[in-house]
């Protein structure tokens, strides 16, 4: 028997490890150990306040504080049965959009880009490939302007509120925003150029379910109530308020060993996920530079996230002008956010994180202080599905060196983009 | 002269000051050519995790056995260490309520299998060892981090603002939220250096940098009391991200 440890996984987010146990060539034992501290955030926003939840929940990620805001802001307002403005739908998809291109742009660059090109960070990767370095490091302030100018931060937003926005943008402040995604938009182009460089990643294939948000119109991350589970041959729906099915939390909770499964069987969220379950987005530019990649859906190998984020840089690029554009059209109202009337009852509400569905479920008294939070985050969700993968690398991995099995499981871990401070849900082991 | 070495730490938190320094998209490569950045393991697989270091940027609060074994390590190695974000300098939001039973909420939330994880009540960095600079904010300004590591590589202490959040509301002319509209605005007692951020948004101050160094709290509770908020909601507030700062 051998073990293989990845003891503090590097360029990820958070703390973590993976152990592999293999006896021959089969494997025994597979573990993506956690040791983030625990901050125990859902039980220390119990009495706030419902205007002071979303300030202090954004907290559990910074990567996607704009996903923890706005879905902890929807699942207040779902609970108090307040209506948004169309105009703060669009603004909030618009800073959506924002933090995708940012997360991509970090993830892509920053942290999955340097393994393909043995390099041990994108810094040391500029001294010979500038280009895409600072490809990667443009996108990423694009991201970041979109989230400053409509959030009011590149971290932790502070501008959207209960009911809307507190300041809705100037003129000048989206044209700006116009000018820099038309320059993002030549710099998407680039992105597609880049990955399709890459040498192949071809040691996991497995069959693997999706579960993503449905998403009837356009490609929102933030509207839409269902979620959609695929694997080939079989498809369901759920809706929000029935997110447990999803996440089997009672036998979470009480188990070292189980994770979330769907029927059993673990299953993956993220860039990967939202474009195998919503096939109706890969029309245009997308579905040029997705046979560029030679992507095929559904795919077997999670390698293939990366390639799904690069697409969603152009698909994000490409609806956030379009919003700008309509609110320059239309021109922005300067609306205040929708009064908030407070009442007993839960809302629960589901979007699109950068890395996959977030959950959070509040039940409020009848003062509009909160009694209990659950939140379930894409990489809780996605941690079955991790080592199931991880299992996949070893087992075809038979006869190789420790060293590449170690690299293959970093570079498999890194696909899913794991955001470990995220994961205030995960099943630890200590 | 031979560059500064740096490691870069993240303990618990929500990696948002690590994040920040990523985001100087702009003078990124121009920082990774003045320093030696030896250890860093949100950006790159090759660290040295033992060589000793000029400067040790360390951000999150201790809320394990192993965070402050990782910490009095990285204080070992490093000549100057500097607390980044308000987790590291005040504990942060994860120390809000120091009176509740641990043990109880590690049930709540994770659990009978909760009760065996390594977990301590959560501390800021300065209550395990020593700290030479510290950096607040939740997250950190990029402006102060830039000037923290030129100052530093300057051999000069970097200086902050001494003055609350409402000296810079002030200075923007924004009518006041406290005064004028009454909402529970923590602007006068916490630390500027955000360029009043929320407030200029119409937006009331959290508290997010902490207490600013003469932060008279009972007289602002005192006058939230008389705008008719509870005593104990304000309170709470008040200790959110800094509870060692805030009102008792």
């Amino acid at each position: 028997m051998k073990t293989v440890v990845i003891e503090h996984l590097a360029r990820v987010e958070g703390h973590g490890g993976i152990t592999v146990e293999l006896q021959g060539d089969t494997v025994s034992d597979v573990r993506f150990d956690v040791f983030e501290g625990a901050r125990l955030l859902e039980s220390l926003v119990r009495g706030k306040r419902y205007d002071e939840v979303a300030p202090i929940l954004s907290r559990i990620c910074s990567i996607c504080s704009v996903a923890h805001s706005l879905t902890s802001l929807k699942a207040t307002e779902n609970a108090f049965g307040i209506r948004i403005s169309p105009q703060t739908e669009q603004l909030r998809e618009l800073l959506y959009k924002g933090e995708n291109i940012q997360s991509h742009a970090l993830h892509l660059f920053f942290l999955a880009l340097p393994d393909y090109l043995n390099r041990p960070s994108a810094t040391a990767l500029a001294a010979d490939k500038p280009d895409a370095v600072l490809l990667g490091l443009r996108l990423k302030k694009l991201g970041n302007l979109i989230q400053e100018t409509i959030g009011g931060r590149a971290i932790h937003p502070v501008n959207a509120v209960p009911g809307g926005f507190a300041t809705v943008p100037t003129l000048d402040q989206l044209i700006e925003l116009r000018n820099a995604l038309t320059e993002g938009m030549q710099d998407c182009v680039a992105v597609i150029d880049v990955m399709t460089s890459l040498p192949p990643a071809d040691f996991c294939h497995d069959h693997t379910v999706y579960a993503a948000l449905l998403s009837p119109n356009a490609d929102s991350y933030y509207a839409g109530d269902e979620v959609m589970v695929a694997s080939s041959g079989d498809r369901s729906i759920m809706r929000a308020a029935e997110y447990k099915k999803l996440t089997n939390e009672e036998s979470v909770l009480h188990s070292h060993a189980k994770h979330s499964t769907f029927r059993g069987r673990p299953f993956m969220v993220g860039a990967l996920a939202r474009l195998t379950v919503n096939p109706h987005r890969l029309t245009g530019n997308l579905a040029a530079a997705m046979e560029r990649l030679k992507l095929q859906l559904p795919a077997g190998n999670p390698m293939d996230n990366n390639k799904a984020q690069s697409l969603e840089l152009v698909s994000d690029v490409e609806r956030a002008s379009e919003i700008v554009e309509h609110l320059l059209q239309r021109g922005v109202q300067d609306e205040r956010p929708a009064e908030v009337h407070v009442r007993a009852g839960t809302g629960t509400a589901i979007t699109e994180a950068p890395r996959g569905l977030l959950i959070h479920c509040y039940t409020y008294d009848a003062d509009g202080r909160i009694m209990a939070a659950d939140v379930i985050t894409p990489t809780a969700l996605n941690a079955a599905s991790m080592e199931q993968h991880f299992r996949s690398v070893a087992e075809q991995s038979a006869g190789c060196e420790d060293a590449d099995i170690e690299k293959r499981l970093e570079m498999v871990a890194r696909a899913y983009d794991p955001c470990i401070s995220c994961s205030v849900h995960l099943v630890r082991r200590s | 002269m031979s560059k500064p070495t740096v490691g870069i730490f993240g303990l618990t938190g929500c990696a948002g000051d690590q994040l920040v320094i990523l985001d100087c998209e702009d003078q990124l490569l121009d920082l990774v050519s003045l320093i030696d950045i030896r250890d860093f393991l949100m950006a790159s697989s090759e660290n040295d995790d033992v060589c000793p270091l000029d400067i040790a940027l360390v951000e999150g609060a201790v809320l394990s056995n192993k965070d402050a074994e990782r910490l009095q390590a990285i204080r070992k190695r490093a000549k100057i260490l500097v607390a980044l974000g308000t987790c590291a300098v005040w504990a942060g939001v994860a120390a809000m309520d120091g009176s509740a039973d641990r043990r109880e909420r590690l049930v709540e939330v994770y659990g009978e299998t909760g009760l065996s994880y390594d977990s301590v009540p959560a501390q800021a960095l300065h209550e395990i060892v020593k700290v030479d600079l510290n950096v607040t904010g939740c997250p950190i300004e990029k402006d102060h981090f830039l000037a923290a590591v030129a100052n530093l590589l300057n051999g000069d202490a970097p200086i902050y603002p001494e003055y609350p959040v409402c000296t810079e509301c002030r200075m923007l002319e924004n009518n006041c939220l406290l005064i004028e509209r009454g909402e529970l605005c923590c602007g006068p007692i916490t630390a500027a250096g955000c360029k009043a951020r929320c407030p200029n948004l119409r937006v009331p101050c959290v508290g997010c940098r902490g207490p600013v160094g003469d932060a008279n709290s009972s007289s602002l509770l005192a006058k939230f009391e008389e705008k008719g908020f509870d005593r104990h909601d304000v309170a709470a507030r008040l200790r959110t991200f800094a509870p060692q700062g805030g009102a008792q």
